[in-house]
């Protein structure tokens, strides 16, 4: 087992989950950030684990899970796991610790102000950086349309979109 | 009876404190039922922590949810550990939010070996071609929401598109772009509060003659 690498994953994800701020797709960026730094997965990996990471239950952030997994097996995927989540429960922890200060002042949401901006335009990075390779293929760029606008008229939960935009890339091989 | 809701009012608690275990088992229902994560599962969060279980008073629900949203990281994952830390402590936050994140880790693992076995037969390619259409499709719809949730002050606007362009012509990290809109947030409070403080002199000065 290496160490090091295991260590690297470790310190990769406690940034990811301790910067994630403005909910699970927050972390997509940062989580992009550390792969492509590293080499540890190719697009099309990194692609798959954010899907999978809706597909399944729980929080978007289990797409650690499957980074960790790629990287350095079992014992990749828990270190992985429990690194991402860990600024998670120490910042609810504070959080209930110092509650009422924090929620008298005007810094701190003046702060989440500052930072939603960023996750935003950090996010539609992410999108753009994926979705340029599709831009040859029409399909592809259908798919992209229909999966948002159906995602935002909120009619479709997003398993069920993701599973859909699998069925339709299989069929699209036959 | 008046005891009771002292208590209530207190601490936002019921009387019907639960053992880890209970809360274990119902976060590991969530972790297995919550499909799709955020407002469907919000939904779920409450029915079963607020409704069927008398753990919650819907104002400490709310609460929390406020906490949460402070947090970094996924909103479901900050709310559950909270409400658990308020049930029973460190140990019943760390229990209880690895029973919450169990089902999906198995899961996950699973997919992952699977996927990483088959990822270059044909039909699997393909998939994966539909897939990340899939992923940009979503990232667009949670960027849409995200901008319509966005507070309208022209701050906001000015920050987000300078971290676009910023992001898009040199290659730099995340981190610094949400630190820095942390500090744009807070800067402007300062400037907010030494303009009022200038506008606030000239008064005085009037009184004291």
């Amino acid at each position: 087992m290496d160490i090091s690498l295991l260590y690297n994953l470790a310190h990769s994800f406690l940034k990811v989950g301790m910067f994630g701020f403005g909910g699970g797709f927050a972390m997509v960026p940062l989580m992009q950030n550390v792969v492509h730094q590293n080499a540890w997965l190719t697009p099309v990996q990194f692609a798959a684990a954010i899907a999978l990471g809706q597909v399944t239950p729980g929080p978007v952030a289990i797409s650690a899970t499957f980074i960790g997994y790629k990287v350095a097996g079992f014992s990749g995927a828990v270190v992985a796991t429990i690194a991402v989540f860990i600024p998670s429960l120490v910042a609810m922890y504070l959080l209930d610790k110092f509650y009422l200060k924090i929620r008298t002042s005007h810094i701190t949401q003046a702060i989440m102000h500052g930072i939603l901006p960023v996750v935003i335009a950090i996010i539609l990075h992410v999108a753009i950086s994926m979705g340029q390779p599709l831009m040859h293929s029409w399909w592809q760029i259908l798919t992209v349309i229909a999966v948002a606008s159906l995602a935002i008229s909120r009619r479709i939960g997003y398993g069920v979109l993701i599973a859909g935009s699998v069925v339709l890339g299989m069929l699209m091989v036959l | 009876m008046q005891n009771k809701n002292e208590k209530i009012l207190e601490t936002g608690q019921t009387d019907n404190t639960p053992g880890w275990l209970d809360v274990a088992r119902v976060y590991l229902k969530i972790g297995t039922i919550g499909f799709g994560g955020g407002f469907a599962v919000m939904d779920l969060i409450h029915s079963e922590l607020v409704e069927k279980h008398p753990w919650l008073t819907e104002q400490r629900y709310q609460n929390m949810v406020a906490l949460a949203e402070m947090a970094p990281g996924a909103l479901t994952v900050n709310l559950l550990s909270g409400i658990a830390y308020r049930l029973g402590g460190v140990k019943t936050m760390i229990l209880a939010t690895t029973a919450l994140i169990l089902p999906s880790f198995v899961l996950i693992t699973l997919l992952a070996g699977a996927f990483l076995a088959w990822q270059n037969h044909p039909m699997v390619k393909g998939a994966l071609e539909g897939l990340t259409a899939g992923v940009v499709g979503l990232l667009l719809a949670v960027v849409w929401s995200m901008i319509k949730k966005a507070p309208r002050h022209w701050c906001c606007f000015v920050v987000g598109l300078l971290a676009f362009v910023l992001g898009i012509v040199m290659p730099i990290n995340p981190v610094w772009l949400v630190l820095m809109g942390g500090m744009a947030g807070a800067l402007k409070v300062v400037v907010e509060t030494l303009r009022n403080r200038h506008i606030n002199t000239p008064s005085e000065d009037n009184g004291t003659k």
